[in-house]
């Protein structure tokens, strides 16, 4: 309250992400997901803790949920979940068009593929032709490979929060229609 | 009003703080540490009791939990199910009054819990947040 609240450039958030999957990825001692996982979930903890601290206490799954939605995904992705649906036994989607911390995620980088709309020319299909059928359809699958691993921190941020709350669950993301991402949370049934 | 005891309780009810002033000795800390423990059932109850209006928002102070003889007991739960709990030695604390020590307490925790040296669920040895709790307590002659 009487504090006030210190900012910092999103992009070091931005490096910081990126530099932690990288780092995690070329060590050997711990796989990839685990460390992150790890991290994520002690984040998710303090965050959890300090974004409720003056709020009213949150009861029902329902209210957790919706502050997560709202409160907590503006606090850490600076917009709310654009939509939430359950099937009102323990599984929440939450659907964010926009997934903020994917917007800057190199799609196309991996294909050497310089230019799939100028492709019409008949120059280059005389040899290209068994990788030239379409620029799109092979990337797809490894953008949201690239996408999973930098998915593993906001799933524990989530997971960890939500954990703290009082609803131990699962949280998995899918990132096959790139800016947005959708998150499966599953509840355990306490 | 007069605090004479300060304690903190994680979410399996394990002692995570504990702080009495009183110069009494191993037998006070003993007897309060037992006031403490009985409160929790309190807590318990005022939790999961159902009285509850619908749209109505749920303070996370919980009041006073438990009179004994000499003391009163008032208690705070955090939406991580933390519980706070203070050993009064009065009779007239004001429920405002109490709930601004509670937040004071709780912004206290908050501070020591986000510390990343800090394990969760484990005692808490954060020097500045005994400080700052202790600095609320009332030592008495």
């Amino acid at each position: 309250m009487e504090r006030q609240r210190r900012t910092c450039a999103e992009t070091c958030l931005e490096l910081l992400s990126i530099e932690l999957v990288h780092y995690y990825a070329a060590q050997n001692q711990a796989p990839l997901a685990a460390s992150t996982e790890a991290i994520g979930f002690r984040v998710g903890r303090q965050l959890a803790e300090r974004c409720t601290w003056d709020r009213p206490r949150l009861v029902e799954q329902l209210d957790v949920m919706k502050f997560i939605c709202k409160e907590f995904w503006i606090e850490l992705f600076q917009k709310q979940v654009d939509n939430l649906r359950t099937n009102h036994r323990g599984t929440f989607v939450l659907k964010d068009s926009n997934f903020r911390w994917l917007s800057k995620l190199s799609v196309d980088l991996p294909p050497p593929i310089k230019g799939p709309p100028a492709d019409t020319q008949g120059g280059a299909a005389d040899k290209g032709t068994p990788r030239e059928s379409n620029g799109a359809l092979p990337t797809s699958p490894t953008a949201s490979e690239a996408a999973q691993d930098y998915l593993h921190l906001p799933c524990a941020i989530i997971r960890g929060a939500l954990t703290h709350l009082g609803l131990p669950c699962t949280v998995s993301a899918d990132a096959s229609a790139l800016p947005a991402c959708d998150f499966t949370i599953n509840i355990r049934a306490s | 009003m007069v605090l004479v005891c300060a304690s903190v309780v994680g979410r399996a009810n394990n002692p995570l703080y504990f702080r009495s002033l009183l110069p009494g000795g191993d037998a006070e800390i003993l007897k309060f540490q037992y006031i403490v423990h009985c409160a929790l059932d309190a807590v318990e109850e005022k939790v999961t009791s159902p009285q509850r209006r619908s749209g109505d928002a749920v303070e996370s102070y919980l009041g006073l939990l438990y009179p004994t003889e000499d003391y009163r007991v008032y208690g705070y739960i955090s939406n991580t199910r933390i519980k706070l709990m203070l050993i009064v030695d009065d009779h007239v604390a004001r429920d405002d009054e109490m709930r601004q020590v509670f937040k004071k307490f709780h912004q206290a925790y908050v501070d020591a819990a986000s510390n990343p040296f800090y394990t969760a669920n484990t005692p808490l040895t954060s020097k500045r947040f005994d400080s700052t709790v202790t600095a609320k307590l009332t030592p008495r002659t």
